[in-house]
């Protein structure tokens, strides 16, 4: 058997892990020209989308395809908070997680009443559903042209503090404590009594039911966790530029399941992995097919095909992702 | 009452089409115990062979068969090279979890569908193209006086009806028929009374490529053919399969034409852009209503 470790609720390990990612991030942009620093800020912002599809899958099981529906519903809550009631843009962060925790309550109402491939089916069909509603309501949700909003402009004491800031550094420097703080979160969440009967659940329903352990709950507050995660990665995603239906394509699902899994479904770090391989692969393909010179039917397509086969090997050879395989390594050094 | 008529007649043809796509969906988790996100993918990818086909001046019908045995070959190729040394892997210590058991297939075929759509794509470039029809799609006419169904609906009728049909008669005469539906309600007792249930197992994994196949070369000449046309239908045969209960052949048939029905009786009374709500709503009450499905059993349903 193995050890059982116990954890204070507010570990002192991940407050050092967050720690170290934000400064990690933060030293990296200051190599980086303004490109990277603004792919930088969306890996600050999608990552947090990962981790809610990390607590969700890895932690409790349950799949969900739609992770980009509840990112719309953070999103459209944010502008629509921003452009009709023009509060400030941190307040509406704050209320749009709370707004799509709201909405992952209804989710996790229906969701545990699923599981497998039925959750993942109806989580699809709403990652397509849920656009099409800002278009069938267009006089209040703006229609295809959605509602341009931005970071603003960074507060003056930052500027006295930082000197002259750019887009590039401003949108980094709104997405990264919020990434930080999301990972904080979700290293603790995992550590406490809830992390671990969401595995118990995970890894064996009916002996997690037997402990005492009420599985509708359980399930519905997983959700209720990683929807607000995700609607908060929504809401800095759009306020990017734009929040539109564009903006939150079924694709974009998908890519951040397959961030999830490439890292390792049940692991932190992987997460991180997988957000950076989803962000700067594109880039690293574009270089190499204008290195070889292919012709640009190969190249457009290349780094969705790059992305399909690494998910379709990372479950074929090493379903716990890439996490998984450190592990294995380690784990075969120790013996 | 025209308008009624137009609903009816486009509801059965296209419920026709969502029926195999709902059929094919069926088969495959009986079969594999797999939702198979990755079919239309299939799908898509062999009616571009087709298309490709019918380019370099092959005749409709010779193109139209090579489509559906591709269809045939890459549903059992899927089977053979990812989904069967998955399910071999599954006993292994890495998933000793129950529920990424049914999560791990689910991102694979996700994967696999993410994989034929950009080999579309740079195969083929991607945009849209159209796809013929054996028949004119134009409205057929008796007399002086309009009719609400084209030729070409009454073909894919026809097609559709035939192909149930040959299923039917495939699942109750044939011993291949029999073994497969003894191995989808007992694999254990099946293996043991000598029936090979691996290639059981292809062989629903083929049939559902077929199937799927044929949605692909039926559904495009009305809406184009390009890597992400069939995403659509893929969602409203996962929606007909639910309906029809996951598990019964005969309830995913049912579903199909509901579905049909369904959508288009709002595209001609309310707006096609009601179409995605719709769906969502019919499956969210489906799901709250009646689990099990129409035809499904409430005991086989594995949730």
């Amino acid at each position: 058997m193995s050890k059982v470790k116990t954890h204070k609720v507010i570990g002192f390990r991940s407050t050092r892990l967050a720690i170290i990612f934000f400064v990690f991030i933060l030293l990296l942009s200051m190599k980086f020209g303004p490109y990277n620093q603004f792919q930088l800020a969306n890996i600050a912002t999608l990552l947090i989308a990962v981790l809610s599809i990390t607590l969700l899958t890895g932690a409790s099981g349950q799949i969900s395809l739609g992770q980009g529906a509840i990112m719309a519903v953070g999103g459209y809550s944010a502008a629509l908070l921003v452009t009709r009631l023009e509060i400030s843009m941190w307040l509406a962060f704050v209320l749009a997680i709370f707004v799509s925790a709201l909405f992952g309550l209804f989710l996790g109402l229906a969701a545990a009443r699923l599981s497998g491939p039925y959750l993942a089916g109806t989580t699809l069909v709403m990652a397509l559903a849920i656009p099409s509603i800002a278009i069938r309501f267009d006089s209040f949700f703006s229609g295809d042209i959605g509602f341009s909003v931005d970071y603003g402009y960074p507060p003056d004491w930052l500027t006295n503090l930082l000197g002259e800031i750019t887009i590039e550094e401003w949108s980094l420097y709104v997405a990264l404590p919020f990434a930080a703080l999301s990972l904080f979160a979700v290293l603790n969440l995992s550590n406490t009594r809830s992390g671990r009967t969401w595995r118990a659940v995970r890894d064996n329903e009916v002996a997690a039911s037997l402990a005492g352990i009420n599985i509708a709950r359980t399930k519905i507050i997983v959700f209720v966790c990683s929807s607000a995660l995700a609607g908060l990665a929504g809401a800095i995603y759009g306020f990017r530029g734009l929040v539109a239906p564009s903006v939150y394509p079924t694709d974009l699902s998908l890519l951040l399941l397959t961030a999830a899994v490439i890292g390792g479904l049940r692991s932190i770090g992987g997460a991180i992995f997988g957000t950076f391989v989803i962000v700067f692969l594109p880039d690293v393909i574009e270089r190499v097919t204008k290195f070889l010179e292919l012709p640009e039917t190969i190249s457009i397509y290349l780094p969705a095909l790059m992305i399909g086969l690494l998910l379709l090997l990372t479950v074929i050879l090493n379903p716990r992702g890439s996490a998984g395989a450190l592990e294995h390594i380690r784990h075969r050094h120790k013996h | 009452m025209n308008s009624f008529l137009t609903a009816f007649f486009a509801g059965t043809s296209q419920g026709a089409i969502y029926a195999l796509v709902s059929l094919g969906l069926v088969l495959v988790w009986r079969g594999a115990g797999v939702v198979n996100f990755a079919q239309m993918g299939q799908a898509m990818f062999t009616t571009y062979i087709a298309s490709q086909l019918i380019q370099n001046e092959y005749s409709y019908w010779s193109a139209f068969v090579i489509a559906l045995i591709s269809g045939a070959l890459l549903g059992a190729l899927v089977d053979l090279g990812i989904m069967r040394p998955l399910s071999s892997r599954k006993n292994s210590q890495l998933l000793n979890s129950q529920s990424m058991r049914t999560t791990v297939p689910v991102i694979a075929s996700l994967g696999i569908l993410g994989v034929l759509k950009a080999l579309a794509g740079i195969f083929w470039a991607g945009e849209e193209r159209g796809f013929p029809a054996p028949v004119p799609t134009t409205g057929l006419r008796l007399g002086n006086s309009d009719l609400a169904i084209t030729g070409f609906d009454l073909f894919v009728i026809g097609v559709v009806f035939l192909a149930l049909v040959l299923t039917t008669i495939f699942f109750t005469r044939t011993g291949m028929g029999l073994a497969m539906r003894a191995s989808a309600l007992n694999p254990e007792v099946t293996r043991l009374s000598g029936i090979r249930v691996g290639s059981v197992r292809t062989l629903s994994w083929a049939i559902s490529g077929t199937a799927s196949s044929l949605a692909g070369l039926l559904v495009t000449p009305k809406t184009n053919l390009s890597p992400n046309t069939l995403d659509l239908l893929l969602i409203i045969g996962f929606t007909a399969a639910v309906v029809g209960g996951l598990t019964s052949l005969a309830g995913s048939v049912l579903g199909g034409f509901i579905l049909g029905y369904v959508i288009a009786f709002v595209n001609v009374y309310s707006a096609p852009e009601n179409v995605f709500l719709a769906i969502l709503i019919f499956l969210l009450l489906a799901l709250f209503l009646r689990p099990q499905g129409i035809l499904g059993s409430k005991e086989v349903r594995r949730v």
